[in-house]
């Protein structure tokens, strides 16, 4: 490509860059500012003193601290769980010898197919004659079962990839099976670990519908709750409300920032093979 | 090291706990809905009627807003692969041929938006499009334009449009990810090749990228029919169905019935065909396209 074709194509990104990430830019812009600002005709505003009583509201207000400690909870018991079902599942399906491998591998997938939401209203009457709702356990159990069948998926593909040589020579020194796959298979399958915790993580931190019918407790409720309750409490104060959206936002682009290269990775290894 | 690996005890050890979660939150709750769409009970741990089929009948003869939920699905995917996908596959292969830093970087950045909370998207983009104070129709002011101002999600011609714009603008990154990865798959010898047979620039993506996608593309569609089948928080959060069912999806419509309408049964029955929907599409979508690819 040509030095000028490749700095248009440079300014071109730039300006889509611009563009979609602006609704984002207005949104830390107007949680900076008094709500009264909201109904001026300037599509951005320059705070001539900047409101931090709006962070504050939704620090304090917001309880952003508690729904923070239960998303950190639920999303680290969920990814931990996650991993360790995964990785054995996975290993059973590419390297044991079994009769039902195929089918129970089938069977698994499908559950990236069954919408969740389908299994809302059932799960709903289950959890509630297990005295599961309204516990951690009635987030954790559905967001590990939801997040199972894709990691089993991704590390499948990965684990074929991988030489048997090494783990042969560990089995033969007489490791047992189960030293053999967390000592051996999980180093060696850790950049796919990695893709599968940090999308996990994702999708915890942000799950908005179970938590919203299997939680009622105020004190087990997670980070996106904490917008939809301050949205009822603060109704008018767009500012509040805005404040309260960053900071639920800003922990999930910290970890995007440090991890993204392992999601585009992961799916890239997922793509060519699938 | 054949008797390791077939250690049954060592099998089940590892099998069991995720066929357990499976079995807890996807086989267990469809039977039970299987059982509850057949009864006419107001909430769980009421009393329950059996009534046979007649939730069925209802839903697929005479429940209007169960077809007017497809058809929206319909609408929503044809949205995805005529609107989304095309840009996707456009910066998927321009990216990668900015190469360099740039590549890294503009990659990183499309993808932002899909780390953010559904509930901070939806909340945002109600304030983005609202009438009054809404970045939209403060920009069409801005440019004049003042006769294009609307009730973006308050006016039922407007309200489905307008939601696929916001599932456009959250979802490109993931769309432009998968593309990515299959253009990097593509290797550099084809264009080659291409090039010396005289052909350049768009001529040349259209020829040999676009074809070469397609087992990715493939996938793609069905995703994005499944994915516009499934929609549920965005609508829940913004328009919740309305106005007058103009944005109705299945998900948010069993949701509703049985939370707010106290229908559960026929909330049940709601969520069953959404199933056997969503199982025949992805069924039926991988059969058209293993098709076409033959011809191909």
């Amino acid at each position: 490509m040509s030095k000028a074709n490749r700095s248009m194509l440079w300014i071109f990104f730039l300006l889509v860059a611009c563009v979609q990430l602006f609704p984002l830019v207005w949104l830390v812009d107007f949680s900076l500012v008094d709500s009264n600002e909201f109904f001026s005709d300037s599509v951005l505003v320059w705070p001539d003193i900047i409101k931090w009583q709006n962070y504050i509201n939704a620090w304090v207000d917001g309880q952003f601290v508690r729904y923070l400690i239960n998303s950190v909870i639920v999303s680290g018991a969920t990814i931990i769980l996650t991993t360790v079902i995964s990785l054995s599942m996975a290993y059973a399906f590419t390297r044991m010898e079994w009769k039902w491998r195929a089918f129970f591998f089938g069977v698994i997938l499908l559950g990236i197919m069954i919408p969740i939401h389908a299994t809302l209203l059932p799960n709903f009457a289950i959890f509630k004659t297990l005295g599961l709702t309204d516990s951690y356990w009635g987030l954790i159990l559905p967001y590990t079962a939801v997040s199972v069948p894709f990691s089993t998926f991704i590390l499948t593909g990965f684990m074929r990839s991988i030489p048997r040589a090494i783990e042969e020579s560990a089995v033969m020194d007489g490791a047992s099976i189960y030293r053999t796959v967390f000592q051996i298979i999980l180093p060696l399958t850790m950049p796919a670990v990695v893709t599968v915790a940090v999308t996990t993580f994702l999708n915890c931190w942000n799950e908005f519908i179970m938590a919203y019918t299997f939680i009622s407790n105020n004190s087990l409720k997670t980070l996106p709750f904490s917008v939809m309750n301050f949205a009822g409490q603060y109704a008018s104060d767009y500012g509040s409300q805005f404040a309260v959206m960053v900071l639920t936002s800003i922990p999930a682009i910290v970890i995007y920032a440090i991890f993204n290269e392992k999601i585009t990775k992961g799916v890239t290894a997922g793509a060519v093979k699938g | 090291m054949h008797k390791v690996l077939s250690d049954r005890m060592a099998i089940f050890i590892f099998v069991f706990p995720g066929l357990a979660f499976f079995i807890l939150t996807f086989v267990a709750p469809i039977i039970l809905s299987g059982y509850y769409s057949l009864t006419n009970t107001i909430a769980p741990g009421t009393s329950v009627d059996m009534v046979g089929l007649s939730n069925f009948k209802e839903l697929l003869l005479h429940d209007e807003r169960f077809w007017l939920s497809l058809r929206n699905a319909l609408l929503l995917g044809l949205g995805f692969v005529l609107i989304q996908h095309p840009i996707c596959i456009f910066f998927a292969i321009m990216l990668d041929r900015i190469g360099g830093k740039a590549e890294k970087w503009f990659r990183t950045i499309f993808f932002i938006p899909c780390v953010i909370s559904v509930v901070v998207i939806s909340r945002m983009w109600l304030s983005l499009l609202d009438p009054t104070f809404g970045l939209l129709n403060k920009v069409l002011g801005f440019l004049g334009l003042e006769s294009l101002q609307h009730v973006w999600l308050g006016d039922s011609s407007t309200a489905l449009g307008s939601l696929l714009s916001i599932l456009i603008w959250s979802g490109f990154g993931w769309g432009l990810l998968f593309y990515y990865a299959g253009v990097k798959g593509i290797p550099e010898e084809l264009y080659e090749a291409a090039r010396l047979d005289g052909a350049t620039g768009i001529k040349l993506h259209w020829r040999i990228t676009v074809p070469l996608l397609s087992p990715v593309i493939t996938v793609q569609v069905t995703l994005a029919m499944i994915t516009a089948l499934k929609q549920m928080e965005t609508v829940f959060l913004t328009t919740n169905g309305g106005p007058g069912d103009s944005t109705q999806f299945l998900a948010v419509y069993l949701y509703n019935q049985a939370f707010s309408a106290s229908n559960y049964g026929y909330a049940n029955a709601i969520s069953i065909m959404f199933i056997i929907v969503c199982l025949l599409v992805t069924f039926l979508l991988n059969r058209i396209m293993k098709n076409k690819n033959l011809d191909y």
